[in-house]
């Protein structure tokens, strides 16, 4: 048992040495609190009354303050209190360095714990490691039966995917047979079995790949990462650590919080992630360039791009996720463009969590024919499946003006398929103000009861995780920081009430189309999602009842747009019909790789 | 490599204030010479908005792009 003085220098902050001062004494030690703004004279008269042993001087710094403690540290030495006493100081600006600068014998600030207190107060080491608020990895889906809770959606889903899965069956496409190449490849021993294996890949990729691959001919700004960039980013890494990690959710352990990686770059990506590791990310999705969905075939290496879009090289994503902190959670997005399979299956090799599949919105917003990516997106759930890597899938078609409901029955199709073929889903309602919202005044009122509604109409119709994203706030942001941070926010605190497992969020600097993502933007978001848990804690968002009625409406129109997709012979039918998304939403099937799919 | 504060500047130097001027106009050539005065070269403008007195601004220098060659990490590699 200690005796603790404890000393409220300041004329009007002294909450925290109150919260202070009980928490030791619960521990057990001898405790007296003096009342604010005492004349110093006074205190160090109290003061050398007793044998204390510690006396806690609580200050907010200030201009001549220093002056002032350091004045009270010489009236303490002449009063002998420092004989027996520590004088240790607190403040929210205060750090060790700056106390012992000041002659305290030690300090804490707004970053210390309450563990650090005690240690050094017992006089023994920290027990908990201070700060530490990364856990182990956690599992967005091993929670969820994937059962359908809604009968006849869950009836259709299952003639839709009979009828996709018998229209799929023998069929093929170069995309599907480099995945296939590229496993045997992976498998391959023998280096001259790799290098024919890799010859007949190059057969079937575009030059533009081919020739970059064989001779260095890369598109346009792309770039190897040199072995000296390599192994100072690897130092820079291994030299730094993170100060007081932080965490984003006050209570609870959901929602996780994802953000995009996509500089272009790995090493820039790298340095965002560890710093947003640090202020509580949970993970990252890797974000590719666009034209790498449009050829077919994968460049290989370790690369790096000036435009948007991190190149998905096995390199590439093997090395995000040796750098990456083990508990964080890397998707791959895998269901744009020509190279799905074999992106799933690089992103199963290289350690990565997750992977993106969307066969729908990949057909009507990202240009990819609707036949081609049926095959090559049911390959790719395969390949998921067997690697036990689960698959979100982005309901970013709202965005071309698709109505939720037809999004969400698109997506309920993939969870349906994923099952099938043993991949575990998650489904990611946009919580945006869409071009179909816009125009049909479901947010006049209000951003919450329809984003409320599409996470509750989903949890009504299967058991499965749903991640809104993607990045939740769409079209809600500016260009204008505190507003963006707040909109994010806002919509965070909305996920968390609705009992979403994750969310996406962007940076403030989002909305701004002319340059790269930047880290201070990136923190800000961050900063304002922490806050707002921190505000809204175990508390929670109330829609109105007009989110009841947007529910049942939602459910109705996802089982009519499954109705009519279950009549058509396959998915691809139902997408080239407009079923999914019409040219009069806004959403045309794509035409990348059309003609490509072989029996 | 001179360790100077701009190199271990990891992407963007970004410039938040509000600009007394006459009218969006002025206010967003005020803007673009900010970035010029204060020797950073050309500036974007990511947000301007004029509300009768001046401007509220957000500006943005970007100081190292995707796949250049950082100097942060010459300078700061162990």
């Amino acid at each position: 048992m200690k005796r603790i003085l404890c000393v409220p220098l300041d004329p009007v902050h002294d909450v925290g040495i109150k919260i202070i001062r009980r928490k030791l004494a619960d521990r057990g030690h001898h405790t007296e609190l003096l009342p604010p703004d005492l004349p110093m004279e006074e205190v160090v008269r109290l003061a050398a009354t007793q044998p204390y042993d510690f006396i806690l001087v609580s200050r907010t710094l200030g201009y001549g303050v220093a002056e002032l403690l350091s004045r009270f540290n010489d009236l303490l030495d002449a009063a002998g209190v420092r004989d027996t006493a520590k004088i240790v100081l607190g403040g929210k600006p205060i750090t060790p360095e700056l106390a012992a600068e000041l002659g305290f014998d030690h300090g804490f600030g707004e970053h210390s714990s309450l563990e650090e207190i005690f240690a050094y107060i017992e006089e023994r080491p920290v027990t908990v490691a201070a700060g530490d608020t990364r856990g182990p990895k956690p599992s967005i889906t091993a929670p969820y039966s994937y059962e359908f809770r809604h009968a006849r959606i869950g009836a259709l889903l299952e003639t839709i995917a009979d009828r996709t899965l018998a229209w799929a069956e023998h069929k093929s496409s170069p995309g599907v047979q480099r995945a296939r190449l590229r496993e045997r490849i992976l498998a391959e021993p023998d280096g001259g079995g790799r290098a024919r294996l890799t010859a007949e890949y190059h057969t079937l990729c575009e030059p533009v790949i081919a020739d970059g691959n064989r001779d260095g001919r890369f598109p346009k700004g792309v770039r190897r990462i040199t072995d000296t960039e390599l192994t100072r980013l690897r130092g820079l890494l291994d030299a730094k650590r993170p100060l007081h990690p932080s965490r984003i959710r006050h209570t609870g352990e959901r929602p996780l919080l994802f953000k995009f990686l996509g500089s272009g770059c790995p090493t820039m990506d790298l340095l965002h992630g560890k710093v947003c590791e640090r202020y509580g990310i949970d993970g990252f999705l890797i974000i590719n360039p666009s034209w790498e969905a449009r050829y077919e075939g994968l460049l290989h290496g370790l690369l790096t791009h000036e435009n948007d879009g991190t190149i998905t090289s096995l390199e590439n994503i093997r090395l995000l996720r040796e750098l990456l902190h083990p508990s964080t959670l890397l998707t791959v997005r895998g269901h744009r463009g020509l190279n799905t399979p074999e992106t799933v299956l690089l992103a199963a090799h290289a350690g990565a969590d997750l992977t993106k599949i969307n066969l729908v919105y990949g057909s009507l917003g990202a240009g990819t024919d609707p036949e081609r990516l049926t095959v090559d997106g049911l390959e790719a759930m395969r390949i998921a499946g067997r690697h036990g890597m689960g698959f979100d899938i982005p309901g970013n078609d709202e965005l071309s003006g698709v109505p939720a409901y037809k999004s969400l029955a698109g997506q309920l199709i993939n969870v349906m398929l994923g099952k099938r073929l043993g991949a575990k889903a998650i489904l990611k309602p946009l919580f945006c103000y869409g071009p179909h919202i816009v125009l049909n005044g479901q947010m006049e009122r209000n951003y919450v009861d329809y984003n409320a509604a599409k996470v509750r109409a989903l949890r009504a119709v299967a058991d499965v995780p749903v991640w809104p994203g993607e990045p939740i706030a769409f079209m809600t942001q500016t260009e204008e920081r505190v507003q963006s941070a707040n909109a994010t926010s806002y919509h965070a605190a909305l996920a968390a009430s609705a009992g979403v497992d994750a969310i996406t969020i962007a940076s403030t600097d989002e909305a701004f189309s002319r340059g790269p993502i930047t880290i201070a933007s990136r923190i800000d978001s961050i900063r304002a999602v922490t806050d707002a848990y921190r505000f809204m804690g175990d508390a929670s968002f109330a829609p109105t009842a007009q989110a009841d009625r947007f529910t049942e409406e939602m459910v109705r129109d996802i089982e009519r747009t499954l109705e009519a997709v279950a009549a058509q012979p396959s998915l691809p039918h139902a997408i080239n019909a407009g079923l999914l998304g019409s040219r009069e939403d806004g959403a045309y099937p794509g035409t990348f790789g059309k003609g490509s799919v072989t029996a | 490599m001179e360790t100077t504060a701009l190199n271990a500047v990891v992407d963007a130097v970004d410039i938040e204030t509000y600009l007394l001027c006459s009218d969006a106009k002025q206010g967003h050539a005020l803007a673009l010479q900010i970035g010029r005065e204060m020797n950073l070269g050309e500036v974007d403008v990511m947000f301007e908005e004029f509300d009768g007195y001046g401007v509220r601004l957000r500006l943005r220098k970007y100081v190292h792009r995707p796949a250049q060659r950082y100097r942060w990490l010459e300078q700061e590699a162990p």
